[in-house]
C-alpha cells in the first residue's frame, strides 16, 4: 500500500512540474501577426519614399521563398524566428547615414526583439529539429542575409545601401505576413 | 599517410575546376591549415590529396566533402568581470569579436549561457541565460565564485566552447540599502500602467522612475546610459508612478526601475521589473445594459477600457462570457452561460413574468486572461402576449354584451313603469267637455234617469256661444252660474232637473 501511495505521490509531483513548466504560448500567432503589421508600418514611417538616385544601385538578393513553404508547418515557425534574428542584427548596425527616424527604428527593433524572445521560449526542440534537418534551406537563408551584410559593408553603410536594404527587408516581412496569416 | 610531400586541391560545388589550396602544397606532415583558402562558408567543398615524390605522383585520393558552416563549432566568448556592491557585473564579447571574416556573422543571434558555482567542495553548478551586459545579483557576500560562459545558437543546435573559468570574490553589500525602493511591482488595468513600491527610509526621499527600451539589453553596447526618466515621475515623493505614456505600442518589452535619492545626495537604484505590455496588463470588467422586447433579452456590452480603447479589442481578440439566471427566492436556480464575440447578445429561452439577472466577463482565450465579472443587471420578462390579448378581448366582449342586453332591458322596464304609472296615477284631468261622459260613467249606465219632459222653450237671454267656446273651463262655469242667476228659463216644473244640475255642479266643484 505504501508503495502505491509513493508512486501516486511521485506521479502527482511530475504532473505538477510539467504543467508549471509548460509555457503559455497560445497568444504567439496573434501577437506575431500584429507585430508584423506594426513593423511594416514602422519601416515605412522611419524613412521617406525610396530615393530615385538609388535605383541604379539596386541589387537582386533573391530571398529563398521555399524556406517559408516547406511541407512541415513546424519548420516554417523556426525559419521565421531565424529571419527575425537576422533582420534585428542588420538594423542594429550604423544607421547614421540613413538619417531615419530614431524613434521608429527603436520601436521596430523592440518589436522584433520581443518576438524573438517569445519564440525562443515557445519553439520546441521538435520544431527546431524539423528545421535543422533541412540543410539546403537553412544554408540558402544564411547566404541571403550574408549577401545583404556584405552589400552594406561594401557600400560603407551609405544612404542608398540602407534604402535598398530597407526595401528588401520590407519585401521579406511582407512574405512572412502572408505565410503567418495562413498558419 | 603522406611520407614525402602532399598536395591538396579543392573544388567547390558549382565550380568546375580543381584549385590548388595555398599553404598546402609540398607539405611534409600529415596535416594542413587551409583556412585562408576558404571564403564561401555556406557552400560544399570537395578536397582531394595526392602524394608526390620527385617525378612520381600517386593517384588522387577519394574526395572529401565538407561544408564549412555545417562542421564549424562556435568558439569561446570573451568575459570581463567586476565585483561591486555584493554583485558581479559581467560583460561578454562575442566569439570572433575582432575578426574581419566571420563564420558567425549575425553575432546578435548568440544566446549566452553562464555556469556559476561557489568555489568550495560539493558546490552546486547553476546554469542560467544571460545578456551580453548583465548583473549576477543573487549571490552571498564575501564569497568566491567561479564561472564560465558559452555562446549558443539554439536554432542551429549549436553549443559553443566554454570560455576559460574566471573566479571572483563578491564584496559586502552596500550600507545605504535602506534608501532603496523595495517591493517594486506593477498594477496594470485596461492598458493603464502603474508602478508601486515601498520604502523603509525614515527621512525625506525623492524618487525618479526610469525606463529602458528592452531590446537594448540584447546589444553588446553599454546601456547604462540609456535609461530614461518616465515623464511625470521625476523627483516625486509619492511611492507610485503612472507610466502608461511610455508604453506607446504593445509590441515591445520595457524595463522599469526606481532611483531613490536622499537629501544628502545619496542615491540607490532598485531592482528592475520587466513589462511585456499585453502579458502584464489585466483586463477590466465590461459595462452591461439589459433590455427586454417580447421574448428576447438584449444585452448591450460596452468593452473594457471604453469604446474608444481599440487596443484591447484589437490585440487580445476579446470574447465575452455571459452568465444569466432566474432570480427567485428559490436559490436552486441553474446559472446558464453563453459566450459571444460581439458586443450585443440576445437570450431567447426565457419564461414569461420572471426576473432574470445577467453578469458579463471579458476574456482573451489566447492570452489566457479574463476580467472580473461586471455588476449584475436584472430585468423582468413581460407576460405572455397572447394571454393579454385574450383578457382584453374577453373584457371588451363582456362590456359590449352587457351594453347590448342592459340597454333594451332598461328601456323596456322604463316603458312598463311608465304605463303602470299612467294607468294608476294619471297625471292629467280629462277636459270639461267630456264632463257628461264622466257623470254618466260614474252612475250606472243601466239606471235610468228621470225622463225629461219635452218642453217648448223660448229664448229669454242669448248666450254668447262663442264666448263659451273660447273662454276656459272655469270661466265657463262662472258664466253658467251667472246665467242661472239671471233667470231660470229652462223648465218650470223641472226641479228634479235643477237638482240634478246642482248635484252635478257640486260634484264638479
Amino acid at each position: 500500500i505504501m508503495n502505491v501511495f509513493g508512486l501516486i505521490t511521485i506521479g502527482l509531483i511530475l504532473l505538477c512540474t510539467t504543467t508549471i513548466s509548460s509555457l503559455q504560448c497560445n497568444h504567439l500567432p496573434l501577437q506575431q501577426r500584429k507585430m508584423i503589421e506594426n513593423s511594416l508600418q514602422l519601416l515605412d514611417k522611419m524613412g521617406k519614399k525610396f530615393p530615385q538616385q538609388c535605383l541604379r544601385e539596386k541589387m537582386s538578393f533573391r530571398f529563398p521563398e521555399q524556406v517559408l513553404k516547406p511541407r512541415q508547418k513546424e519548420a516554417v515557425k523556426v525559419a521565421i524566428e531565424e529571419i527575425f534574428q537576422h533582420i534585428f542584427y542588420i538594423f542594429s548596425k550604423n544607421l547614421t547615414l540613413a538619417a531615419w527616424d530614431g524613434t521608429a527604428i527603436e520601436q521596430f527593433q523592440n518589436g522584433l526583439y520581443q518576438q524573438i524572445e517569445q519564440l525562443e521560449a515557445c519553439v520546441t526542440k521538435k520544431q527546431t529539429h524539423y528545421f535543422h534537418s533541412n540543410e539546403v534551406n537553412r544554408l540558402k537563408l544564411k547566404k541571403y542575409f550574408q549577401k545583404i551584410d556584405c552589400f552594406l559593408k561594401d557600400k560603407q553603410h551609405n544612404l542608398c545601401s540602407w534604402e535598398i536594404s530597407r526595401a528588401e527587408m520590407r519585401r521579406c516581412l511582407q512574405l512572412i505576413d502572408k505565410v503567418v496569416r495562413k498558419l | 599517410g603522406c611520407v614525402h610531400s602532399c598536395r591538396f586541391e579543392d573544388f567547390v560545388t558549382n565550380e568546375t575546376e580543381w584549385k590548388e589550396l595555398p599553404g598546402c602544397q609540398n607539405v611534409t606532415h600529415t596535416e594542413c591549415d587551409f583556412s585562408s583558402a576558404i571564403t564561401k562558408y555556406y557552400d560544399t567543398h570537395h578536397v582531394r590529396i595526392r602524394a608526390e615524390r620527385r617525378e612520381e605522383v600517386s593517384p588522387w585520393s577519394s574526395t572529401f566533402e565538407m561544408n564549412p558552416y555545417l562542421i564549424a563549432h562556435i568558439g569561446p566568448p570573451g568575459v570581463e568581470l567586476q565585483s561591486i556592491n555584493g554583485v558581479i557585473k559581467i560583460k561578454i564579447s562575442p566569439p570572433e569579436a575582432n575578426q574581419v571574416r566571420k563564420m558567425w556573422i549575425a553575432h546578435l543571434r548568440f544566446k549566452y549561457n553562464l555556469v556559476i558555482w561557489e568555489n568550495s567542495s560539493n558546490a552546486e553548478f547553476r546554469s542560467q541565460s544571460i545578456f551580453p551586459t548583465d548583473t549576477i545579483d543573487d549571490l552571498a557576500p564575501d564569497t568566491t565564485y567561479c564561472l564560465k560562459v558559452q555562446a549558443t545558437l539554439p536554432l542551429d543546435l549549436q553549443e559553443g566552447l566554454f570560455s576559460p573559468i574566471h573566479c571572483v570574490k563578491t564584496t559586502h553589500k552596500a550600507v545605504n540599502d535602506l534608501l532603496c525602493a523595495t517591493d517594486v511591482s506593477i498594477l496594470a488595468l485596461n492598458m493603464k500602467f502603474h508602478l508601486h513600491w515601498n520604502n523603509r527610509y525614515k527621512q525625506h526621499v525623492s524618487y525618479n522612475v526610469q525606463y529602458l527600451i528592452g531590446y537594448l539589453k540584447k546589444l553588446h553596447d553599454d546601456y547604462s546610459m540609456k535609461w530614461l526618466s518616465v515623464p511625470g515621475c521625476e523627483n516625486i515623493t509619492d511611492t507610485q508612478c503612472n507610466f502608461s505614456s511610455i508604453i506607446s505600442t504593445t509590441s515591445g518589452i520595457y524595463y522599469l526601475r526606481v532611483q531613490a535619492m536622499s537629501e544628502y545626495n545619496k542615491s540607490c537604484v532598485s531592482n528592475e521589473v520587466k513589462v511585456d505590455p499585453l502579458i502584464t496588463n489585466e483586463i477590466g470588467p465590461p459595462g452591461v445594459k439589459v433590455d427586454i422586447s417580447d421574448v428576447l433579452l438584449h444585452i448591450q456590452i460596452s468593452p473594457p477600457g471604453g469604446s474608444e480603447n481599440e487596443v484591447m479589442r484589437d490585440h487580445y481578440d476579446l470574447s465575452y462570457r455571459i452568465l444569466y439566471w432566474k432570480n427567485s427566492s428559490n436559490n436552486e436556480e441553474e446559472i446558464k452561460m453563453k459566450e459571444i464575440k460581439q458586443t450585443i447578445g440576445t437570450i431567447s429561452d426565457l419564461t414569461p413574468l420572471t426576473l432574470y439577472c445577467v453578469k458579463v466577463q471579458a476574456f482573451s482565450e489566447v492570452y489566457n486572461k479574463s476580467s472580473h465579472y461586471s455588476k449584475e443587471e436584472c430585468i423582468k420578462t413581460p407576460g405572455d402576449k397572447i394571454l393579454h390579448l385574450v383578457i382584453l378581448a374577453t373584457f371588451v366582449t363582456a362590456l359590449i354584451a352587457v351594453f347590448l342586453v342592459a340597454t333594451p332591458l332598461g328601456f323596456a322596464l322604463y316603458q312598463v313603469y311608465n304605463k303602470i304609472r299612467y294607468v294608476f296615477f294619471p297625471s292629467c284631468q280629462p277636459p270639461l267637455n267630456i264632463e257628461g261622459f264622466g257623470g254618466q260613467l260614474l252612475s250606472s249606465p243601466y239606471l235610468s234617469t228621470t225622463e225629461e219632459p219635452i218642453e217648448n222653450c223660448s229664448v229669454i237671454e242669448t248666450i254668447i256661444t262663442e264666448e263659451v267656446n273660447q273662454t276656459d273651463f272655469k270661466d265657463y262655469i262662472h258664466s253658467k252660474q251667472s246665467s242661472r242667476d239671471s233667470g231660470n228659463y229652462s223648465n218650470d216644473d223641472t226641479s228634479g232637473s235643477k237638482v240634478s244640475e246642482e248635484t252635478l255642479e257640486k260634484e264638479i266643484v
